[in-house]
């Protein structure tokens, strides 16, 4: 259980992270997002102790996290920067980390193994891999086998099988009841992986729910409806509210009117339909109509890019 | 990286860790000694401190030996030989020092061992316990095998070597500690200056070029010199007449061999107690 209260983090003018509050509970998975910039990785640092809050608090597991007498086995964490001497090989820097709390080499040597670092366990940490950096930093968080995992962007450089694994790992150990924080710029792999979302921008937070709520809130559900006679379709179920788009001839999208509304008017009406599909919005439309106002870096604009609807911001 | 990782199992295998994991002192110096010994700069800075220490050593005793005439201190000459190893072994260790604390700054390891220690200043002192210890214990083993290496030398031209006499015991055991407590001072900038590139600069440049700077004669400069720190601190493993002929040389106190050395002890304290008041306060 992580919980900040009015936490405040400000780097001379600028405002890293302003004001937050909340809770990541245990037992499930919870999703850390926002733009770059936006203050997660100063608010993980926060966490850790590692930065000293301007104003407000933070606790783990009930307590801040210096005072923990353990803190291994509180809290795993792999953060975003990374922090192992390039000089030394991954197996002496698990050990060096390990002896801090007494954990011994078997230890060290069964997560070397899980998160897959045998055969590079023996070499200098400076020759690494982005991948086999964020494994090294895997398997530190675990060493304590920590009743609280903070990863920032963990499958950031993994091939496809350590995402996989990664996915598999947070759900599991969010199984046992054990707390998991979590970001990642990766869209589909957070909706994949997580079960509530806290997402910040520009050091505020935007919103926190469970997944299927806020992508609820962030978007619009669509109705698509594929008709041999769309323009009469079109027509019939045109009034206040409804909002009816034709990407291409025989094609509608509807907004404003659920799928069953269009089935039954279609019947009263005696229209064939071939399609008739409710779609709803993706974790992606969600995060980039909810942060699109506090996006710090903006990229060039592209034909057709993400447009913001300041109605769905909060 | 051409090497493949094998699959990584699903999840964590469910052995709970042995007895009853917690930090403490002890742990925390198990900790860095596995860090000081597992990177390279370690090793090949202690040996060449030890070689350094006793090639040098044998060197300027064979060198002076041949010039026996010129040397009016025949009785101190086994100590006196020390001198040149010793004023060079201190770059060495100075850099260690520096680098000990530094390398984790610069590599961001100093994030890993925070988050594992959060109350932070017993990592510094661990470390220093660590450092400190080593090279009072490299220094010292390499002082023996210097004398040892130089009594033949001596033996051969016909010169004693007196280690019986209570000043050069303090000269042989004075340079093992002024080693050590050098590789403190460097230690301590290191901590406070966070950066290898400055650490080794400062550091570095008050051994070779400061202090010797405070030594043209301008008075006001001679009434600071004797509380520069290596000035002080080499006091300790100087001969008695040594010391009489610096202080002469400057105003302000005239410190004893122990006196000096407390000096730099309180060099190195004030750095220190500087350092752990950044390492406190500000963001790691």
């Amino acid at each position: 259980m992580i919980e900040a209260h009015g936490l405040t983090k400000r780097y001379g003018e600028k405002v890293a992270v302003d004001d937050i509050t909340f809770t990541v509970h245990p037992g499930k998975v919870t999703g850390f997002l926002g733009p770059n910039g936006a203050g997660k990785s100063t608010t993980m640092r926060l966490i850790m102790g590692l930065d000293r809050p301007t104003h407000g608090a933070v606790t783990v597991n009930g307590h801040p996290y210096e005072k923990l007498t353990s803190p291994l086995t509180e809290v795993g964490a792999l953060l975003e920067a990374k922090a192992v001497h390039t000089g030394r090989s991954a197996r002496n820097h698990l050990r060096a980390l390990a002896a801090t709390h007494g954990i011994g080499d078997k230890r060290v040597n069964e997560v070397i193994e899980m998160t897959g670092l045998q055969q590079v366990a023996k070499k200098r940490v400076g020759g690494f891999s982005l991948g086999m950096g964020q494994r090294l930093g895997i398997a530190a968080a675990l060493l304590g086998d920590p009743k609280t995992l903070i990863l920032d962007e963990p499958v950031n450089g993994l091939d496809p099988e350590g995402v996989l694994w990664v996915r598999n790992l947070v759900k599991y150990l969010a199984g046992e009841g054990r707390t998991i924080f979590l970001s990642s710029h990766l869209m589909s792999e957070m909706a994949l992986t997580a079960d509530h979302l806290i997402v910040i921008g520009k050091g505020r937070i935007i919103t926190d729910g469970p997944v299927d709520q806020v992508i609820a809130q962030a978007t619009s559900t669509a109705v698509r409806v594929r008709s041999p006679q769309a323009a009469r379709l079109a027509e019939i179920l045109a009034g206040p509210g409804v909002l009816v788009d034709s990407p291409e001839p025989e094609l509608l999208e509807l907004h404003g009117v659920e799928a069953p509304a269009v089935g039954e008017a279609a019947a009263r009406e005696g229209l064939v339909l071939h399609e008739l599909t409710p779609v709803r919005g993706s974790l992606e439309e969600a995060y980039m109509s909810l942060t699109s106002e506090s996006v710090e870096f903006h990229s060039a604009a592209l034909p057709h890019a993400a447009t913001s609807d300041p109605e769905v911001t909060r | 990286m051409t090497t493949t990782p094998t699959a990584p199992s699903p999840a964590p295998a469910q052995t709970a860790l042995a007895g009853h994991p917690h930090v403490t002192f002890a742990r925390l110096v198990r900790s860095e000694q596995i860090k000081f010994w597992t990177v390279r700069s370690t090793v090949w800075v202690l040996g060449i401190t030890a070689v350094v220490i006793v090639g040098l050593m044998a060197l300027f005793a064979a060198v002076a030996t041949n010039h026996a005439d010129q040397i009016q201190d025949r009785a101190h000459l086994s100590v006196l030989a020390l001198d040149p190893g010793v004023t060079f072994a201190q770059l060495a260790v100075a850099v260690l020092g520096v680098l000990t604390i530094t390398g984790e700054y610069s590599t961001g390891m100093i994030r890993s061992s925070l988050s594992a220690a959060p109350r932070r200043t017993p990592v510094l002192w661990s470390k220093l316990l660590v450092l400190f210890v080593t090279i009072l214990v490299v220094a010292a083993v390499a002082v023996v095998v210097a004398l040892a290496v130089e009594w033949p030398i001596l033996h051969a031209r016909g010169f004693e070597m007196n280690l019986s006499d209570p000043q050069s015991q303090r000269v042989i055991v004075g340079s093992v500690l002024y080693l050590a407590t050098i590789a403190a001072l460097a230690y301590a900038f290191g901590a406070l200056l966070r950066n290898s590139a400055a650490g080794l600069a400062t550091v570095l440049g008050l051994l070779l070029v400061f202090e010797n700077l405070f030594s043209i004669p301008w008075k006001p400069l001679s009434y600071i010199h004797p509380f520069l720190p290596s000035t002080a601190g080499g006091k300790i493993r100087m001969l008695d007449s040594q010391i009489a002929e610096q202080n002469a040389s400057m105003h302000g106190p005239d410190f004893t061999a122990w006196q000096g050395y407390g000096v730099l002890v309180a060099w190195v304290a004030l750095l220190l107690g500087l350092a752990i008041w950044r390492l406190k306060k500000r963001d790691a």
